[in-house]
């Protein structure tokens, strides 16, 4: 019965949720850049990254020097969580600006190792500057939204995460409303046009360039916001968290779930986190597939991407009408 | 350089009847000069018919004129105007519209999606006003579907409005080429081969709507083509290319009888 | 003055140790790009794995000359293992798809050296000990180093002359630069790509053992060199193994004169800046003419 209330615990839902949304966030940014824009961004996680950090740094204060065990940051606010997570997407979205920049001039493959480049160049900094993001420590006592507010309001007895699960289940919807009303407006419209055939549009009087960097703002403040929320619902955020595997691991998502379908981004990311929440139950006596999550994770989604790009039909795009229609790569 | 801005300024009035003039345009690739110091003009309210052999330089001439291509040397002026620095989709956004010669339908798009592309100033392409301004966007996408069904329905495209562009046929995709090129109330349509497949009734149909386009509205039309009897039907002026260079302009019973043109077609390429 | 000079000659020398490195491993990328025509992320999986064979046949037993060829030989079947069981599958379909399948097919290898390798050998030095150099000029000369050096500039010259006089070389050069072309020219490109593969896969073999040599050997070294590498290639023009050897020398000792203005931790910024400028400006690279 133990076993059975552990696994079914609120507070393991809950946090499960959490995964769930936050991934989610992560899948509707990347989507927005690769589904609808085809645009191939390799820094997504970098961006994910950049918006929990800046989260962190804005909304918690530099520790007191203590041991040697303490990190050795030196900056860092005490601004509300609101503020928190608004510097979050505005960092993150002109990072994305400045990354994107790279597509007016870039397509495909080489837009692609030049993000990476740029996520790696992230990464770095986020590692060095240690003052700034405590290096390759973690940054502790990460304030949670309206911890104490629930707590008396509503004192249901739930663990705070529970309550979390709400409050980011909201931003998730209205992200989720957002982003579909921009995909069937002309905006995206005109998204779509770039991804199928980058001169027509411009041939029809678009500044492709300019929507591109939109389409790479966009998309990477949601990834910023996701950071920002991943962020306050732990105590605590290290670098190591942000690996670049993550990148390919939402990349996974996205195309299982069918890009160009946002909700279809988000069951990618369910189906994904479903195969990490198994993997995990799996004790580690079993042959292969139980064992090191850390190595296991990657090469499951290697196989994966390897089987997606094999079986989807002619590309990726969801849609298989839409797809073989096009008879496109 | 700074001398032929000085000419453009100058001859401004004399040519103010050419609505695409080029001077001296020349594009290399590698070892090969695709168009060598090629100066016309087309002119407005008219229908100009480009024609010679395969690999005369057209499509070269037509990318240097939509700004696809950067021209190694020379001008490009549209309504007087110098636009050589421009980008393609700001020379659009003048009113100078091309098709493509091998057609770039957007496949993984509906074909009343492509019609809708067509239309410039669309306020919902502005993410605020997409998102917050439903009205205005919805009445701006009413008025251009109209438009749009209006155009697919003479095109005889009507049933195909939610069609992926990917499913149609050769000749339907020329036509919703053409369509989608009309959507943008262009003042100066390029037309690469517009009638390529597309069955010879259809045919008709199209050059009367293109005459009457340009006689009722003023719009003006640079037409490739190699059906030479319909260039020369519908067309005001005409203009003969052989190996990147111009050989002749001028009236159709002219042209037509121009003996470099005719051992351009005869000598070397084929029609 | 004389410890600055000899600061910056300690800078210049392992600038090009490093530098041969990258050129080594540039130039089997070079070659494969060229003619396969995509980015392949797997090639730093291919050195690391070399570089873990020789090092488990070191621990076997064996003398480490033979056991460089192992290895060698070990990245050079990985290659035409990954090509035959995953790459030739996809070889159809745009550089987009090439490239996120080789990403997978990275992480497959780099992760199964986890699963594969014990642990006590999973971070590890080859434990051989080689030529004692004394300092010249100040300068610190490590044994290994030079052992580098002159095998990378051994497996250059025999590559070039391979490359340059032999009728196989010179299609494969052909197919790398222009593989239409060389289609044309009646050349078994199909048999070529094995050809090359193999080839890629062994200097890229031959470079990750070194890579071992001069530092370590440990699971993630095949992918972080790879972007310095990327940089040689992209910088020397695809397909040109020349461009990429002489990037590749340039690139090890830009990096390490970096050092006199910009701290250690941030070296791999240089290689990374230098990668973005050269897709930003050239992605024919530098010299090259070379289109895709």
């Amino acid at each position: 019965m133990s076993v059975v209330s552990t696994i079914l615990s609120p507070s393991l839902i809950a946090t499960t949720l959490i995964f769930v949304i936050v991934w989610g966030m992560l899948a509707i940014g990347l989507n927005m850049h690769w589904g609808e824009a085809g645009l191939l961004n390799f820094a997504h996680a970098a961006f994910f990254a950049v918006g929990a950090y800046t989260s962190a740094i804005l909304t918690t204060p530099p520790p007191e020097s203590g041991g040697i065990l303490e990190a050795t940051r030196t900056i860092g606010f005490n601004f509300p969580i609101v503020v928190g997570m608004i510097g979050a997407v505005v960092v993150t979205a002109a990072i994305g600006v400045a990354i994107g920049a790279t597509s007016i001039r870039l397509a495909d493959d080489y837009l692609a190792i030049v993000t990476l480049a740029g996520a790696e160049l992230i990464r770095l900094v986020i590692v060095n500057q240690g003052s700034l993001t405590a290096g390759t420590k973690p940054i502790k006592n990460i304030p949670r939204p309206l911890e104490g507010t629930f707590r008396e309001v509503l004192g249901l007895g739930l663990p705070y995460s529970v309550y979390y699960v709400g409050i980011s289940g909201l931003v998730l919807i209205g992200t989720l409303i957002m982003f579909r009303r921009l995909s069937d407006s002309p905006f995206g419209r005109v998204l779509n046009a770039i991804r199928e055939d980058e001169d027509v549009p411009k041939a029809l009087g678009r500044d492709t360039g300019r929507y591109k960097l939109k389409a790479f703002g966009l998309g990477a403040g949601v990834a910023g916001l996701a950071g920002a929320l991943f962020a306050h619902s732990q105590n605590a955020i290290i670098a190591s968290q942000f690996t670049a595997s993550l990148t390919f691991i939402i990349w996974a998502a996205v195309i299982i779930g069918g890009s160009g379908s946002y909700v279809g981004a988000l069951a990618g990311a369910a189906v994904i986190l479903g195969i990490q929440a198994v993997l995990r139950v799996v004790p580690s006596t079993v042959p292969i597939i139980g064992g090191d999550l850390e190595v296991l994770r990657p090469i499951i989604v290697g196989i994966l991407l390897i089987v997606v790009m094999y079986v989807r039909p002619q590309g990726m795009f969801g849609n298989k009408e839409q797809t073989l229609a096009g008879v496109k790569e | 350089m700074n001398d032929t801005q000085q000419l453009t300024e100058n001859t401004t009035t004399e040519t103010d009847q050419a609505i695409l003039e080029t001077r001296d345009v020349t594009k290399k690739f590698g070892g090969l000069t695709a168009v060598d110091r090629v100066s016309i003009e087309v002119n407005a309210g008219e229908i100009t018919g480009l024609i010679g052999p395969n690999g005369a330089g057209k499509s070269t001439l037509f990318n240097l004129m939509s700004g696809f291509y950067e021209a190694d040397d020379g001008t490009v002026l549209f309504r007087g105007d110098d636009v050589t620095a421009l980008r393609p989709d700001e020379r659009a956004q003048e009113g100078l519209i091309r098709t493509f010669q091998i057609t770039r339908e957007l496949s993984g798009m509906t074909v009343m999606q492509n019609m809708l592309l067509g239309a410039q100033d669309n306020p919902g392409e502005a993410v605020m006003t997409a998102l917050f301004k439903n009205s205005e966007v919805n009445q701006f996408e009413q008025h251009q579907r109209e438009r749009a069904e209006e155009l697919l329905n003479y095109l005889e495209l009507g049933d195909l409005h939610d069609e992926y562009a990917g499913n149609l046929s050769g000749g339907q995709r020329k036509l919703l080429e053409l369509g989608r090129a009309l959507m943008s109330d262009p003042d100066l349509l390029l037309l690469d081969e517009p009638m390529a497949g597309v069955n010879p009734d259809l045919t008709d149909h199209l050059l009367d709507r293109i005459t009457a386009l340009c006689e009722d509205e003023g719009k003006s039309f640079l037409v490739v083509e190699h059906d030479i009897e319909a260039i020369m039907n519908i067309s005001d002026t005409v203009i003969g290319m052989h190996q990147g260079e111009i050989l002749v302009s001028g009236d159709p019973e002219v042209v037509q009888e121009d003996e470099a043109l005719l051992e351009a077609y005869l000598g070397g390429g084929d029609v | 003055m004389a410890t600055e000079v000899a600061t910056l000659l300690s800078f210049f020398w392992n600038g090009l140790v490093e530098g041969s490195l990258i050129a080594l491993a540039g130039l089997g990328l070079t070659l494969l790009f060229g003619l396969l025509n995509f980015i392949n992320i797997a090639y730093g999986e291919y050195m690391a794995w070399a570089a873990y064979i020789t090092l488990l046949a070191t621990v076997g037993g064996l003398p480490f000359v033979g056991a460089i060829l192992v290895g060698a030989v070990g990245g050079g079947l990985i290659a035409i293992a990954a090509d035959r069981a995953i790459f030739q599958h996809f070889s159809n379909r745009s550089p987009v798809v090439l490239l996120v399948v080789s990403i997978g097919t990275s992480f497959i290898l780099r992760n199964l050296i986890r699963v594969l390798v014990p642990s006590e050998f999973r971070t590890a030095l080859y434990g051989v000990e080689l030529l004692h150099v004394p300092n010249i000029a100040g300068v610190t000369i490590l044994g290994n180093q030079v052992v580098v050096l002159i095998l990378s500039v051994l497996i250059l010259g025999g590559v070039f002359l391979l490359l340059n006089r032999t009728r196989i070389g010179i299609a494969m050069r052909a197919a790398s630069n222009d593989t239409d072309l060389a289609r044309l020219r009646g050349i078994d490109t199909n048999r070529l790509v094995i050809y090359v593969t193999v080839l890629g896969g062994f200097i890229a073999g031959i470079a990750g053992v070194m890579l071992g040599l001069e530092s370590q050997v440990n699971p993630t070294m095949g992918f972080t060199f790879l972007i310095p590498v990327f940089a040689a290639v992209i910088l020397g023009g695809i397909g040109d193994p020349l461009g990429a050897v002489i990037a590749g020398y340039a690139l090890g000792i830009a990096q390490k004169l970096s050092l006199v203005i910009i701290p250690s931790e941030y070296t791999p910024a240089v290689a990374l800046l230098l990668l973005i400028a050269g897709l930003l400006t050239r992605p024919d690279g530098i010299f090259g003419e070379t289109t895709r």
